[in-house]
């Protein structure tokens, strides 16, 4: 965990900011700050825990560290999807808590032109309240997730 | 990052942490010596050495502001190790002063965390603390003792000593003691030989019974040229019998001295032993001196690490215990090894836990410094009393406890303690009292904040919350407890006026947050007009605890050995009732006992629904036993407990039967029942 800090540390320093994780939900393309991915995990068993909201599926021993984690599609109000050997979950660093977000496929790294980011659009059911800006890449659109929307809920409950 | 930052880093935060630590040094000393009222000899070198190596690590360190000011700090108590007896001609202002200079390099401290440092300006107080010097300097140039009671008149100039060494001491006997003249003369025979010269006022008071009334009235002076120090001549007295009072005479003042005292030192016999002798020991806390343990600073992180490591060491040793490849083999001599290997792991997991702890005595000890301030500034007078200091936590928990205590005690002396004239008109004691009580109960720690002040006012705080806008239902749907829990609400305050001290109304809630941060809650108590007590709950999570491990459906949970009462399997159903609302209750040796399913209480779905088919098993709680039923059990194990992670507090899990969460040896997370919060069905 550490050896990952300190290297997205030092990658933050190197302009880290234009770079984006996508992943896909369906045949929608999401997008994370790199700067805040940890790593990604292949999809592993999950401790359930029964007195939590819908979208948090459990909880994840991370080399000694125990991190909840949670279902994109959920969170989107998407109908759940079956887990396959594609599903991975994407381990964020929120303002220090370490989080896990599972999502359908990890698709790659985007590295984008500020030029090419542009405000989001004002459709879309849920997932409007998550996006900070949408790029176009060749044609295809990504809509680029903002942490703190996207976990505001719970985050508005804590001490920062 | 260069090597160069690492380095310049860890250069600096070793200069933080021990400056921070010499300051709490500082503080303690000077607010014993305040409340003593004088400075014992080993306590004016510690502030003088304190001083000294601020002064130069801040130097090293480039810190001018810092290491100039401690210069002027260690400049005064330079002077006052060669003449303590000059403290007098300061006392006054000095402890203000040198508290001042306390503030000013923590506030430094502070400044040096940020990014950019920008050096405050202690000129002010090193002006004043060059003139407390001049005023010391400006003293006759004599050494040690009371070398200018040459120019106090004193009519009864029998004293023929002379010279600047030469002390005075004023001694009374007890009333009714009878035979005074007799007495002074033996005291004086005592004394004798530890001094080069001696004479007394009156000379020679054997000779004449008369001299019995002067001394009754007057007192009985000896003058002398202590060999050695005058510290022994003291102690002499000191050990002597009938005596009631004694008193060094110092310069002007005292010629007239009476027992009843008009400076800070001529106090009765007991508390002679502060002033000039070594005290043997303090009234108040020995922090300050005492024995020097041997100390060494280790990097937190390196503690964690260990912390898991032996976690991980202790499952292991689980893992290998209860194996199940051995499980239908007698295998004595690796039994007898497993064993010592077990003492071996159990004792090295104490020592670890316990070297995170830190006893709660050094947080404590800061709010002593608060309501000191707050009480000059404020006008207000109020004693702090501790209890449980020696309390032992985590050190995680104890950084997060210091700032939520501190601003509760400011709290406490803003709002709650009253000004004397407000207290003695409503009947209380003029001095107001904060206690601070800490106390280990097994599982957590309990922390009370309570004063004697005017308490909460319900009305006055729901019109408040009703003016903020922050009530969530009608103001009669309210109880009292629910009312004082209004106050932890943000941007809440009652305060008109925004102090120094509060008023902002970002104080309470900020406090809950920042012990939700480790687990704790908080909750408060009141009556109007006697009081308010906090009290604070913080689990200690970090433990090793032996458990039970049982599965229901795929799910693993685990039960605390200590509340287990025993396990069995059902045989005859016939033993169930079951209630009109569905619940279940087992009959037991005539007692009935409600049974808790969890496979319901956690929705599981593939668990053992035949009562017959799994496991019972009877714990207690502290509402009284009940039966909790699962599909088998798994083995006893050694488990770390691991709390959940902070993102899921809202949940509470807590408060719904789970404590905490432990890894398996292979891998899988089992959840950490709790006994007494487990809903039943």
């Amino acid at each position: 965990m550490t050896e990952t800090d300190i290297q997205t540390k030092q990658t933050q320093s190197n302009g880290l900011d234009n770079k984006y994780l996508i992943f896909l939900i369906d045949d929608t393309m999401y997008s994370f700050p790199l700067a805040s991915a940890l790593e990604i995990l292949t999809m592993q068993p999950i401790t359930k825990l029964p007195m939590v909201s819908s979208d948090i599926k459990g909880i994840i021993n991370l080399r000694g560290k125990v991190i909840p984690v949670l279902d994109v599609r959920q969170k989107l109000g998407l109908p759940e999807k079956e887990y396959d050997s594609k599903t991975s979950i994407i381990v964020l660093d929120i303002h220090g808590m370490h989080i896990g977000l599972i999502v359908d496929i990890v698709s790659d790294v985007m590295l984008v032109k500020s030029e090419n980011i542009i405000p989001p659009p004002k459709k879309t059911a849920e997932s409007r309240n998550y996006i900070s800006s949408v790029t176009h890449i060749d044609d295809k659109i990504v809509l680029n997730l903002d942490c703190d929307l996207f976990f505001n809920e719970e985050l508005k409950m804590l001490v920062k | 990052m260069s090597n160069d930052d690492f380095g310049m880093d860890s250069l600096l935060e070793t200069f933080i942490h021990e400056t921070d630590e010499m300051l709490e040094q500082l503080d303690e000393i000077l607010l014993d010596s305040e409340r003593a009222g004088s400075i014992s000899e080993d306590n004016i070198n510690s502030i003088f050495r304190i001083t000294h190596t601020i002064k130069g690590s801040a130097a090293m360190m480039s810190y001018n502001s810092i290491s100039v000011l401690a210069h002027s700090v260690e400049d005064v108590f330079f002077i006052l190790r060669e003449s303590p007896s000059k403290l007098s001609l300061i006392f006054n202002t000095i402890f203000d002063l040198v508290f001042k200079a306390s503030d000013f390099f923590k506030a430094e401290l502070e400044k040096l965390q940020d990014e950019e440092y920008i050096e405050g300006d202690p000129s002010e107080l090193i002006n004043q603390l060059k003139q407390q010097i001049s005023i010391l300097k400006d003293e006759a140039p004599s050494k040690e003792q009371t070398g200018s009671e040459s120019s106090t008149v004193n009519s009864e100039t029998d004293n023929e000593l002379t010279g600047n060494d030469v002390s005075k001491i004023l001694v009374f006997f007890d009333n009714d003691c009878a035979m005074e003249n007799i007495r002074a003369f033996m005291l004086l025979n005592q004394v004798k030989p530890f001094c080069n010269e001696v004479s007394s006022i009156p000379k020679n008071p054997e000779n004449d019974p008369d001299n019995a009334n002067k001394i009754i009235q007057d007192g009985f002076t000896i003058i002398c040229k202590p060999t050695n120090s005058i510290d022994e001549v003291l102690s002499v007295i000191e050990s002597s019998f009938n005596i009631k009072s004694y008193e060094l005479l110092h310069t002007d003042s005292d010629a007239n001295g009476s027992p009843e005292g008009q400076n800070p030192k001529s106090t009765p016999k007991d508390s002679k032993e502060e002033q000039n002798i070594k005290p043997t020991g303090k009234k108040f806390s020995s922090n300050a001196k005492g024995v020097k343990q041997s100390l060494i600073s280790v990097n937190l992180s390196k503690l964690d690490i260990l912390m898991d490591l032996v976690g991980e060491i202790v499952t292991a040793e689980s893992m290998i215990t209860n194996n199940p490849d051995l499980k239908d083999l007698h295998l004595e001599s690796f039994s007898k090894s497993i064993r010592e290997l077990r003492k071996l792991t159990d004792e090295l997991q104490d020592i670890v836990m316990s070297i995170r702890m830190v006893p709660l005595q050094g947080t404590f000890h800061k709010m002593d410094r608060i309501v000191r301030d707050m009480s000059k500034k404020l006008g207000k007078k109020a004693d702090l009393i501790m209890e449980g200091g020696d309390t032992e936590v985590d050190k995680t928990i104890n950084d997060a406890i210091v700032d939520p205590l501190m601003h509760m005690i400011r709290n406490s002396m803003d709002h709650a303690i009253e000004t004397p004239e407000e207290r003695i008109a409503v009947g209380k004691s003029e001095v107001g009292t904060v206690k601070l009580v800490a106390k280990n109960t097994g599982g957590e720690i309990r922390i009370t904040v309570s004063d004697d002040g005017c308490g909460l006012d319900p009305e006055k705080l729901l019109k408040k919350a009703s003016d903020n806008g922050i009530l969530t239902k009608p103001e009669s749907a309210y109880t009292d407890k629910e009312i004082y829990q209004l106050i932890m609400l943000p941007g809440f305050s009652t305060n008109s006026n925004v102090t120094e001290y509060s008023g902002r109304g970002v104080g309470m809630d900020v406090v809950r947050k920042n012990l939700e941060q480790v687990g704790g809650t908080i909750s408060i108590d009141s009556e109007k007009g006697i009081g308010t007590t906090f009290t604070i709950k913080i689990p200690l999570t970090l433990a090793i605890v032996d458990g039970m491990n049982i599965s229901v459906g795929d799910s693993v949970f685990t039960i605390p050995i200590t509340a287990i009462r025993q396990s069995f399997k059902v045989t005859d159903s016939s033993q169930i009732t079951i209630n009109t609302d569905g619940s279940e209750m087992i009959v037991m040796r005539g007692e009935c006992y409600p049974i808790t399913r969890l496979c319901n209480v956690f929705d599981i779905d593939n668990g053992i629904n035949d009562i017959t088919e799994g496991i019972m098993l009877q714990v207690d709680s502290n509402k009284g036993g009940y039966c909790i039923f699962a599909d088998e059990l798994l083995g006893e194990y050694q488990i770390v407990v691991k709390p959940f992670p902070i993102y899921l507090n809202k949940f509470d899990l807590k408060n719904q039967g789970l404590s905490g969460c432990s890894i398996l040896g292979n891998g899988s997370i089992s959840l950490i029942l709790d006994v007494n919060t487990l809903k039943k069905n």
